[in-house]
């Protein structure tokens, strides 16, 4: 296909790579290269939202403020995009990084407000659509040489709509996926960005609480094995995409009760999320894992690092 | 899918279309993801022609990008927060119900979950004077009972004419009319609605639960009703359903 001077200029512009986008999730220096795919996946309220706002805010906050400066694209397919959160998440970083300096309250505005002008935003409401909107974003990727991370959120928020349309035939369920798959897949290769992608698990795991006797055993297990409900269950074309996938899940956290000067008792009980990477880059054929925690406070996600008591 | 048809663009005439079909182009989306320049020879029309058929069609079917800033100053200017009427209940909810969200209430029968959106219902007609939506699918929903708690507000029954008149009823009692409900609402119906009173602030739903569980021996088909919620809620309501 013929293009301008312009576009292929755009084209083999080197974009930002973003290994280092998030060294607390990946492997030692196994973050994700360019045109890699990176899936979330994980069922409902185990943190995958909160953590594409983190690496968003990540990438669109000033190098002053620990973050990239590169433009980001947010694809939202379920209307779910909570606009106040993020903006909470930012502020919450701008001030942490600030500088002891009194500062004023328009410099903060101006700053806040560049960092939103980095990030565009698209709703979906079908999988046709989505597939129209990746034709589009086409254009966006020549004319912004700096957009360098497309986020989806969620990539299977049509897969019962698709399945329901295409009738008997597999083959027609996957369809339209399979289209925005290979779409996805021919951008990575041409405009070398990378793709975060969050997947709701539909299926439950029923495994509940074991016997004693098996428990020991599932915990050797526990960093390899991948139960039922983690089987990944989109399209083909979708899952040879992805080459860093992240499980998260929820754990309870344990009661801590601290005594303190005074003899009374304090019941601290925080919601920590883990999320386990199994990465397959091109470059080692063999995959490696890593694990990690966090809490989700009013400032975003903060990792639990071997330093932090857990409470 | 959107079917090719003739008069969708400039450009796009019956003999266009004819021969796109023969070459298996029917939909817009094949057409967008088609080759351009093989597409023009097959269907000999100039290649011009046929990019700029595209790109008129790409910008008519596309969601189109907006800024994060953009999307947050209207967020700012069109966010309003809605009091329950309960002051303790609006301490939980932070301040209030925002309009763009969907609230959801859960808790097992006689838990309280009716008599909360009949509050909330009889205090955005009354104090806020604003039109609110009931979708009734239990058969619990009697005008009598907010007659009641409207009286304990005020004495004067024009008063109370007025705040129950902009209470808008539907009662449904399966879920694909309540999705034609939704659609219909976001099609226009909630402007309609609003001729009243004030504009539509809130729908109200009691209960989802009440029409998805039958459905839900076989496939889970939440994510029908959830997807048309999502839509209707970008008409800047506070949506409170049980």
């Amino acid at each position: 296909m013929t293009e301008s001077g312009a576009q292929l200029f755009a084209r083999l512009e080197a974009r930002r790579c973003l290994k280092d986008i998030e060294p607390r999730l990946f492997p030692e220096d196994g973050g994700p290269n360019h045109g890699e795919v990176v899936e979330l996946y994980g069922p409902e309220g185990t943190g995958k939202t909160e953590l594409l706002y983190h690496l968003l805010c990540r990438c669109v906050l000033p190098v002053a403020s620990g973050g990239l400066e590169v433009d980001v694209v947010f694809v939202d397919t379920d209307y779910s995009l909570d606009m106040l959160r993020l903006v909470s998440i930012l502020d919450n970083r701008l001030s942490a990084a600030r500088s002891a300096g009194s500062p004023s309250a328009a410099a903060d505005e101006a700053v806040l407000r560049s960092c939103l002008s980095r990030l565009l935003v698209v709703h979906c409401s079908s999988s046709s659509q989505l597939l129209l909107t990746l034709h589009f974003l086409e254009t966006t990727l020549t004319s912004r040489p700096g957009l360098a991370l497309l986020l989806i959120d969620s990539i299977n928020a049509f897969y019962w709509l698709d399945r329901s349309e295409g009738g008997a035939s597999f083959a027609r369920q996957e369809e339209k996926l399979s289209k925005c798959a290979e779409l996805l897949g021919r951008l990575l290769r041409d405009y070398k960005i990378t793709v975060f992608a969050t997947c709701h698990a539909i299926r439950r795991s029923y495994s509940g609480s074991s016997s004693a006797s098996s428990s020991s055993s599932t915990s050797s297990f526990a960093s390899t094995s991948t139960t039922e409900s983690d089987k990944p269950f989109l399209c083909r074309p979708w899952q040879r995409l992805v080459t860093h996938r992240l499980l998260c899940s929820k754990q309870e956290a344990p009661k801590n009760m601290a005594a303190t000067a005074g003899g009374s008792k304090e019941q601290k009980t925080r919601q920590v999320f883990t999320v386990s990477t199994a990465s397959s880059s091109s470059s080692s054929k063999t995959k490696t894992f890593r694990s990690s925690s966090y809490y989700v406070t009013d400032g975003g996600v903060e990792f639990i690092g071997p330093n932090t008591k857990v409470s | 899918m959107v079917v090719l048809r003739e008069g969708m663009c400039p450009g796009l005439e019956e003999g266009l279309v004819r021969d796109l079909r023969a070459a298996d182009i029917k939909t817009v989306e094949d057409l967008v993801s088609s080759d351009m320049e093989e597409l023009a020879q097959k269907c000999s029309v100039s290649y011009k022609a046929l990019f700029a058929i595209r790109r008129v069609l790409l910008a008519q079917h596309t969601a189109f990008p907006v800024s994060g800033a953009d999307l947050y100053e209207e967020l700012l200017s069109s966010t309003a927060i809605l009091s329950t009427g309960n002051p303790s209940l609006d301490k939980l909810l932070d301040s209030g119900l925002y309009t763009g969200e969907i609230t959801e209430l859960s808790g097992g029968p006689g838990s309280g979950k009716s008599q909360v959106c009949f509050g909330v219902a009889v205090h955005i007609s009354f104090h806020l004077k604003q039109s609110v939506i009931f979708i009734d699918t239990t058969g619990g929903f009697t005008a009598s009972r907010l007659l009641q708690m409207l009286q304990t507000e005020t004495r004067n029954t024009e008063e109370q004419m007025e705040a129950l008149q902009r209470i808008h009823v539907f009662r449904l009692f399966d879920v694909y009319a309540l999705l034609d409900c939704l659609y219909s609402l976001r099609g226009g119906g909630l402007q309609q609605a609003s001729v009243g009173g004030g504009s539509v602030k809130a729908v109200i739903v009691d209960s989802v639960s009440a029409v998805i569980s039958p459905l839900l021996g076989g496939k889970p088909n939440e994510g029908d009703i959830s997807f048309y919620w999502s839509i209707i809620v970008h008409h800047t309501c506070g949506c409170v359903y049980t």
